[in-house]
């Protein structure tokens, strides 16, 4: 006679807690996920294994994406049935923990998909920023769109277009003669690191959402106080006509120059001419093991006519990203982003010249889950930068992930 | 009758460890070949808090999520750690669902035999992905929509997690085993055993990954033996 013994032990490809925690009955949810992104690039000017000293891949002046210790904490805690309060705290290489979200969420009618927030709230423009970062990143790098920071910045200005151009390829440490005159990084066209403050209304069917937000700041310069002239105005309406197809389209104004900078232009505090234009549309399909996402967005900035040769007309820039994600087998998966960042001209002293120097990313490489909630990923990423210091860096790198 | 060589093999979920040799058995199990089967139940009690299945905050959502439905954590499977040979003969390799309804796996706990075929139909009209990466079964079924079903037959034992690869707090498992004596307990922690053949047996409760210290019970001739469990 045969007889079998089994000892039932948890399965082993799930050792690590893979679930959030709960308090209070479900009142109250607390999740975390941890990443460590760890690279070496190459360029001609750089030995060895070295920084990123492109700056391609740095989210302000002090953070390398790409070297990266990041710990978010997210919580959220029902007040009452109708009443949330969620927040995600981040730290970046150990530093202080900073709140990146903080709002409150309000559901008048319990049978209607309609929601109020309020707070330091979710991006409202585009889809990248609401993909929760890292687990739902195919790759390490960001979007171009989303991180690369162009020369431009709120608290200084730029009184001819020669200043402009002198400053192409130089995002991470720029230096404008109006308004602030310390050095600092620009900003990107839509800071997918930093969430803004203000209030937002979302509807929702099975099929359409809508949502429209106010704010402080601006896509590109998003803040919890105040330091502008002005609110930003932002909408998306997103469709599924079929399971599997997301479609949505995206559009943001508000006042983008700081008080520093407007005053040190000679403008009123109160003015309202240098501005943030953006629209936006994205779309997603997926289908078995495949996964395909588009992304484009248009960003115009109004900056004042200060000196000659004057910077006519609107900066505008273009970011199109295409990215696609295929399942090899169970838990392994390729995947590979396209990203073109793209300037239009203006007339300096020596001629006509993009304002910013144009960008192309392309990054590919593979995911692999080790545990569920354990993924490891390695890309290679390739940039080609028409100006600045260090106009092609090639880069190496490897993320892990965790999360519960 | 005299009780003859055995042979144990313990399997250790995820295939860790498979030991096969000779051993003897209590001769309860050899004479109760030829006896009337009894059956084994009690009840599972659940001393401990159990979750499954919670949200992560959605902060970077626009809204808050839909309602949905809620599995049993507190649903235990008792079996037997060892089993008569007979329980091994599979003559019919059955066939199970774990329905995708309401961004929940339903059932929440699956306890199979060997060589069964689950079918994963989608009852949802999202997308889901249900994969594993158990040792037990790899598997990842893509995205498929509503009103399609995959399906994946078990043929290891052990343990398998089941996840959407889309919403992260869908879970569920199933549990493989290689001979039949396993049940499930009611909403009233209620379990039954049927046909368990007269002998001595070490029973084991498990729930949400954790499991009982193995109890000895002894079925008698034709009739029930009772057995219940405190799972901490």
């Amino acid at each position: 006679m045969l007889v079998v013994g089994l000892g039932l032990r948890p399965a082993g490809a799930q050792m690590l807690r893979s679930e959030p925690l709960v308090f209070g009955d479900g009142r109250a949810t607390l999740a975390g996920d941890v990443s460590w992104s760890f690279s070496c690039s190459h360029a001609p000017s750089i030995d060895g294994c070295g920084e990123d000293l492109g700056y391609f891949n740095y989210g302000n002046y002090e953070t390398p994406l790409l070297r990266n210790f990041r710990v978010n904490v997210s919580a959220s805690v029902k007040a009452a049935r109708r009443i949330s309060f969620l927040t995600e705290v981040r730290s970046d290489n150990l530093r202080r923990p900073e709140p990146y979200a903080l709002y409150v969420r309000v559901r008048p009618w319990l049978n209607r998909q309609f929601d109020l927030q309020a707070g330091r709230i979710p991006p409202t423009f585009g889809a990248f920023s609401r993909r929760p970062y890292p687990t739902d990143n195919l790759l390490i790098g960001m979007p171009l769109a989303y991180q690369y920071l162009t020369s431009l910045r709120p608290d200084a200005l730029p009184a001819t277009a020669d200043e402009l151009i002198r400053m192409r390829g130089r995002g991470w440490l720029s230096t404008y003669t109006v308004g602030s005159q310390t050095p600092r990084a620009g900003v990107p066209l839509l800071n997918g690191l930093s969430w803004d403050a203000g209030i937002q209304a979302h509807a929702a069917t099975d099929w359409l959402d809508a949502a429209v937000s106010v704010t402080n700041g601006t896509l590109s310069h998003p803040v919890i106080r105040e330091d502008n002239a002005g609110k930003q105005i932002s909408g998306r309406v997103g469709i599924t006509p079929v399971t599997g197809l997301i479609a949505g389209a995206s559009a943001a104004r508000g006042p983008f120059a700081a008080r520093t900078a407007t005053l040190g232009a000679g403008l009123p505090s109160d003015d309202r001419s240098v501005t943030q234009t953006a629209w936006g549309v994205d779309i997603e399909y997926s289908h078995g093991y495949y996964l395909l996402r588009a992304e484009t967005i248009v960003s115009a900035w109004h900056l004042p006519t200060l000196g000659t040769p004057a910077i006519s007309g609107p900066l505008r820039a273009v970011a199109a990203t295409l990215e696609g994600r295929y399942k090899l087998r169970p838990g392994l998966y390729a995947a590979a982003r396209v990203d073109r960042l793209a300037f239009n001209e203006v007339i300096g002293s020596s001629g006509s010249e993009t304002w910013e120097a144009p960008v192309t990313r392309v990054e590919a490489g593979v995911g692999y889950l080790l545990q569920r909630n354990l993924l490891l990923k390695l890309v290679y990423q390739h940039n080609d930068r028409d100006g600045g210091r260090v106009p092609v860096v090639q880069i190496g790198a490897g993320q892990l992930v965790y999360w519960f | 009758m005299q009780p003859g060589p055995r042979a144990l093999i313990l399997l250790a979920v995820g295939g860790l460890t498979i030991l096969t040799g000779p051993m003897h058995l209590p001769g309860t199990v050899a004479r109760a070949v030829a006896a009337a089967p009894g059956i084994i139940r009690g009840r599972v009690e659940i001393g401990r808090p159990v979750t499954t299945g919670e949200r992560r905050p959605g902060v970077a959502q626009l809204g808050a999520p839909p309602e949905r439905n809620r599995p049993d954590p507190r649903q235990a499977v008792v079996y037997l750690q060892a089993a008569p040979r007979g329980a091994f003969e599979q003559t019919d390799a059955g066939r199970a669902v774990m329905d995708q309804r309401n961004e929940t796996f339903v059932p929440h706990v699956l306890a199979i035999t060997t060589g069964t075929t689950v079918d994963f139909p989608n009852s949802d009209r999202t997308y889901h992905n249900v994969f594993s990466l158990s040792k037990a079964s790899k598997f990842d079924l893509g995205r498929y929509a509503v009103g399609r079903s995959k399906s994946v037959r078990f043929d290891r034992p052990g343990i398998v997690r089941v996840f959407c690869d889309i919403h992260s707090h869908m879970n569920a498992f199933i549990l493989v085993f290689s001979h039949r004596y396993f049940a499930m307990t009611d909403a009233e922690g209620r379990y039954r055993i049927d046909n368990v053949p007269p002998g001595t047996y070490q029973v084991v409760a498990w729930n949400e990954g954790k499991t009982s210290e193995p109890k000895a019970v002894a079925v008698p001739d034709g009739g029930p033996a009772e057995l219940d469990f405190f799972l901490r």
